[in-house]
């Protein structure tokens, strides 16, 4: 068992080297690095926060600036895996990978842990320099809780879409496919996932106008259990005060999160173990 | 999911140090005989049993396989390629970095994939087959892209590797390619092997005339024998006659070849297989224009 860990780890360690080594990661480490290490600088200087926003503590900070991860750094993991799959099915390489006595699973996660060790690198990053900024402007650390909080939930947001991102790569006939598979999974769950949530909300005869609803929000947390960005949210309000707590159990948001990584990460394994190269 | 025509009815064993040239037309399932071999396919019907491996892991662990043109793209460098499949069969680095000396490209492992040319893609691609040092090494179409240099370099490492012990596999669609290389011969069309042995073998069940090519300098043979369609063919440089004899029965033996002129001087004496047109008309009935559309869309394709 270690030694299939072991190459799990080495085949991912080193396509995550080629993933970072890319022009493209080039382009987005220093925008994932400034987005995030900003908005935590931002956010934590009460003179030029919008006004209405609680950040009086380093986990409101923290919770706020999380809204960075869920635009830039789920499309980052987008733009570095959109063509991990498809591009070596196209070139033949496939072919030889699947080929070596690896079994097919363990090659499936070193896909995902390569593509999701190049993402994490620079959030990593951004998020230390944040807290080191948050310090600085606010003269207290956020706690090791709140900050481990926020890079396990990031990391596993980050997990969820490496598992969409590889599945679509690993659907998608040709470049241009994987691309519009892609984006368009992350276009739903950022941009319109309000949508069926209004949906729902008005089907249930709740009014969804009114944006200080306890019952709308009550729906809202219970349809972002279904989405990653959704549950992603949820975990980072588990850390708020008590009046800015989700009204859903930490039980059914824990659940959640296992769901949301065990069944996207069994899909894209059993779609390895299907896939004709 | 639209499948494909596939393969039916198949019973091939695999020898040790012998090289096997899998030949067949367009679709006639050669790539896919290897890729379930390989077991990249799964077999619907049957059985793949391998001597020693009681997994499919293991029995890959045993076979190198080389697909058709692989299109190496960069950014990435030969080394970096070769490290990573390394890892995979968790062999030590330095034996990736031998294979690529062994196949020429030890002074490019440094360069972009991207500056790479298909001959040198295609080299790339054997030495990834080399990994592990397989005892079955399948290789699709590999003289693909190589230029005749390359391509008599890959013909004397592939015989270095049969001496071995190591069992070659390797299709083409064309039978003179693999003619002084192969051992034995699988010919394949629509999905099953329609004949299968030496190709002389072959030739004689199949009852196609043994054909021979002679030429030489001085005078030109006179007499050749009732058995013996005589064709005159055009002559190369420094040659003074050339002929290509058809033998009506029979065999084309090293003693029926030193009775054609024991005295005379030949630049030229070569066994001329039969057009795989022709054979692939002789095993499977088929008119010889139909078998030899099937194969010309095969060439088409390469272009």
């Amino acid at each position: 068992m270690i030694e299939r860990l072991q190459t799990i780890w080495d085949v991912g360690f080193q396509d995550a080297k080629r993933h970072i080594r890319s022009q493209r990661m080039i382009i987005l480490s220093p925008l994932i690095v400034m987005t995030i290490s900003m908005a935590c600088w931002g956010f934590a200087d009460s003179r030029i926060v919008p006004a209405g926003l609680p950040t009086n503590t380093p986990s409101q900070v923290l919770f706020y600036s999380s809204l960075p991860v869920v635009f830039f750094c789920t499309l980052s993991v987008v733009l570095i895996g959109f063509d991990s799959i498809s591009r070596r099915r196209l070139t033949g390489e496939l072919a030889i990978d699947l080929s070596q006595p690896m079994p097919r699973s363990d090659y499936a996660l070193s896909q995902l842990l390569g593509v999701w060790l190049a993402a994490m690198s620079p959030t990593t990053i951004a998020i230390l320099i944040g807290i080191f900024l948050i310090q600085q402007q606010m003269g207290e650390w956020p706690s090791a809780a709140d900050t481990a909080m926020f890079l396990g939930a990031t990391g596993l947001l980050l997990w969820w879409y490496t598992c969409l991102q590889l599945l679509a790569s690993s659907m998608a006939r040709d470049i241009g496919s994987s691309v519009t598979l892609g984006v368009g999974t992350w276009l739903f769950f950022v941009f319109l996932w309000l949508i069926p949530t209004l949906i729902v909300a008005q089907t249930m005869g709740i009014d969804i106008t009114d944006p200080n609803s306890v019952g709308f929000d009550k729906i809202q947390e219970k349809v972002d259990l279904f989405s990653p960005n959704g549950v992603y949210q949820l975990l980072m309000e588990t850390r708020l005060p008590a009046d800015s707590q989700p009204h859903l159990s930490a039980s059914s948001i824990w659940a959640l999160t296992l769901v949301w990584t065990l069944f996207p990460t069994y899909l894209f394994c059993h779609r390895i173990g299907v896939l004709r190269p | 999911m639209r499948l494909g025509p596939g393969i039916r009815s198949i019973d091939l064993e695999l020898k040790a140090g012998k090289i096997l040239g899998l030949v067949g037309p367009n679709g006639a399932g050669k790539s896919t005989l290897l890729q379930v071999i390989a077991g990249l396919l799964p077999l619907e019907e049957g059985t793949i049993t391998a001597e020693g491996a009681d997994s499919i892991e293991a029995r890959r662990a045993n076979i190198g396989y080389m697909p058709e043109r692989v299109t190496w793209s960069g950014p990435g460098t030969a080394k970096r390629a070769i490290e990573r499949l390394c890892a995979m069969r968790k062999i030590p680095v330095s034996e990736g970095d031998e294979l690529l000396e062994l196949v020429g490209l030890g002074t490019r492992i440094e360069d972009d994939l991207s500056t790479f040319s298909q001959g040198m893609k295609q080299r790339l691609s054997l030495a990834t087959a080399l990994l592990g040092d397989p005892g079955i090494l399948l290789l699709d179409e590999p003289l693909n892209g190589l230029d005749p240099v390359a391509q008599s370099a890959f013909r004397v490492l592939l015989n270095q590797l049969s001496q071995r012990g190591v069992c070659v596999v390797i299709s083409s669609h064309t039978l003179s390619d693999l003619e002084r290389l192969a051992d034995e011969f699988v010919l394949m069309h629509q999905g099953r092997i329609v004949a299968q042995g030496p190709l002389t073998e072959i030739e004689r069940d199949l009852g196609l005339k043994a054909t021979l090519e002679i030429a030489g300098l001085g005078p030109s043979p006179e007499k050749f024998g009732t058995d013996i369609e005589v064709e005159e063919i055009d002559k190369q440089e420094g040659e003074e006659w050339a002929y290509r004899l058809h033998l009506q029965q029979g065999e084309w033996t090293t003693e029926r070849r030193s009775q054609l002129g024991p005295e005379m001087t030949f630049t030229r004496l070569q066994h001329v297989p039969a057009g795989l047109e022709t054979v692939i008309s002789a095993a499977t009935g088929l008119e010889v224009e139909d078998a030899g559309f099937a194969i010309l869309s095969e060439v088409n394709s390469d272009d």
